[in-house]
């Protein structure tokens, strides 16, 4: 763990390291390989720490997210008229909130965004989608026959589309991806009962407890296997 | 959605009948050729990185080349998806992963060359090469994707009279492929599914 270096100092640490015995391929090693393993090292370091705030990332990102989300509102709105759609906006818009965790913090952005809101998207916009497509089966027609759907002044058939893409698809993607997301930033670890801590008397506070516990065992599981290697 | 414009027009009759991979060759661009060697780069040094945190980010940069060759190649939806999905949300989940899991220290920046993997790839890269003759040129009025007057051209045609939207694509998938896409959103549903049971979880955030 000491020998994390800077890059203005790998040459002298890879000529000391020479004199060693055992770290003789080492001394061969070309400046850029002593550059890696350095930042190798460093970021084995940085995976237990679980979030610094970033005065670069921070202002970025606050500075581009209302023009990343509007990007994403636009393609699903403008579908119809424009390449896109409510597939790629919803997976834009999914995109926004990744990068705002990434941010601010995976895990107040766990917070902010409730369970409540990720699955009201996905299974809002599964049930939006079927409902409109079994309208005009209620109505006496085939399911999505959009020239059916009781669109007062509007073309029903292109608001239709809409309505499928924009309250149906974009809704579906978005939040199934941002639900992944979450899913996987909890990770998995395999005390307890089963892979993911999932007994639900934790899970009312899991969002301040259980990031510890994660991010405790793999760094644990990480110097261990970083050793036998 | 104007449908396929040939990227090349005239050059394709005139050339086509000299050899069948001559045209292909002639008509590609400086910014083509481009993008071509730099997925074509993209995608060996995935393959061949040892590290697989250098392998996630250049696969990356690899599904932002396809993009903007799908764009070039007057696939916008195509090449929008591609950014959206491939180029950004599967390398962040793809480096969420990697930032749960451990980093080996590998001594060499480059895998191996694993030989009957290669020869594989390699067997299958020459059958592929062999079907390319066949391959219409890129824009060729002669393509059956485009001068098919059943297919194509009727969804070109018909597409506003019968949906009142512009965008052929979106009026294939939602109106005359609506079931089919409906299809997909639950299957994209029910990966979101999925991924709760085999975690063992019962809410996502």
């Amino acid at each position: 763990m000491s020998d994390a270096v800077d890059d203005t100092d790998m040459t002298d640490t890879a000529t000391n390291s020479g004199a060693d015995a055992p770290t003789d391929a080492e001394s061969d090693l070309p400046p850029h390989r002593a550059a890696a393993r350095s930042g190798r090292l460093d970021s084995e370091n940085r995976q237990g720490t679980p979030y610094t705030e970033s005065q670069v990332i921070m202002p970025t990102v606050k500075v581009i997210a209302p023009f990343a989300f509007t990007f994403g509102l636009f393609i699903t709105f403008h579908g119809s008229g424009s390449p896109g759609g409510g597939f790629q906006g919803g997976a834009i818009m999914a995109a926004v909130v990744f990068m705002i965790a990434f941010a601010f913090g995976i895990e107040s952005t766990r917070d902010w965004l409730a369970n409540t809101v990720v699955v009201a998207l996905a299974v809002g916009g599964a049930l939006a989608f079927a409902g409109i497509g079994l309208v005009p089966v209620a109505l006496g027609g085939a399911f999505l026959q959009y020239d059916l759907l009781p669109i007062p002044i509007l073309n029903p058939v292109k608001y239709g589309m809409e309505g499928v893409e924009v309250i149906g698809i974009a809704p579906i993607v978005a939040g199934v991806l941002m639900g992944l997301f979450f899913l996987l930033a909890n990770g998995f670890s395999s005390d307890g009962g089963g892979f993911g801590n999932g007994s639900l008397d934790e899970d009312g506070s899991i969002d301040e407890g259980e990031p510890v516990d994660d991010d405790g065992s793999p760094e644990a599981g990480a110097a261990d296997a970083g050793g036998d290697r | 959605m104007t449908g396929a414009v040939p990227l090349v027009t005239g050059s394709v009759g005139s050339v086509g009948s000299v050899a069948p991979v001559s045209p292909v060759v002639a008509q590609v661009t400086a910014i083509e050729a481009s993008l071509l060697a730099f997925v074509v780069f993209t995608a060996l040094a995935t393959a061949f990185a040892r590290d697989v945190l250098a392998a996630v980010i250049v696969f990356g940069a690899y599904s932002l080349g396809m993009a903007a060759l799908y764009t070039f190649y007057r696939a916008p939806d195509v090449a929008l998806t591609e950014a959206a999905i491939s180029a950004g949300v599967t390398t962040v989940l793809l480096l969420l992963t990697l930032a749960k899991t451990t980093r080996i220290d590998h001594e060499t920046a480059f895998e191996s060359v694993n030989l009957p993997a290669a020869g594989a790839a390699g067997f299958l890269f020459a059958g592929l090469l062999l079907t390319m003759g066949d391959i219409p040129a890129i824009g060729s009025p002669d393509a059956p994707v485009w001068s098919n007057p059943d297919v194509t051209q009727w969804y070109l045609t018909e597409t506003y009279a019968q949906t009142h939207v512009e965008n052929t694509v979106m009026a294939v998938l939602a109106a005359f492929r609506g079931f089919d896409t409906f299809g997909e959103a639950v299957v994209v549903f029910a990966g979101g599914i999925a991924a709760l049971i085999v975690l063992h979880r019962e809410v996502f955030a």
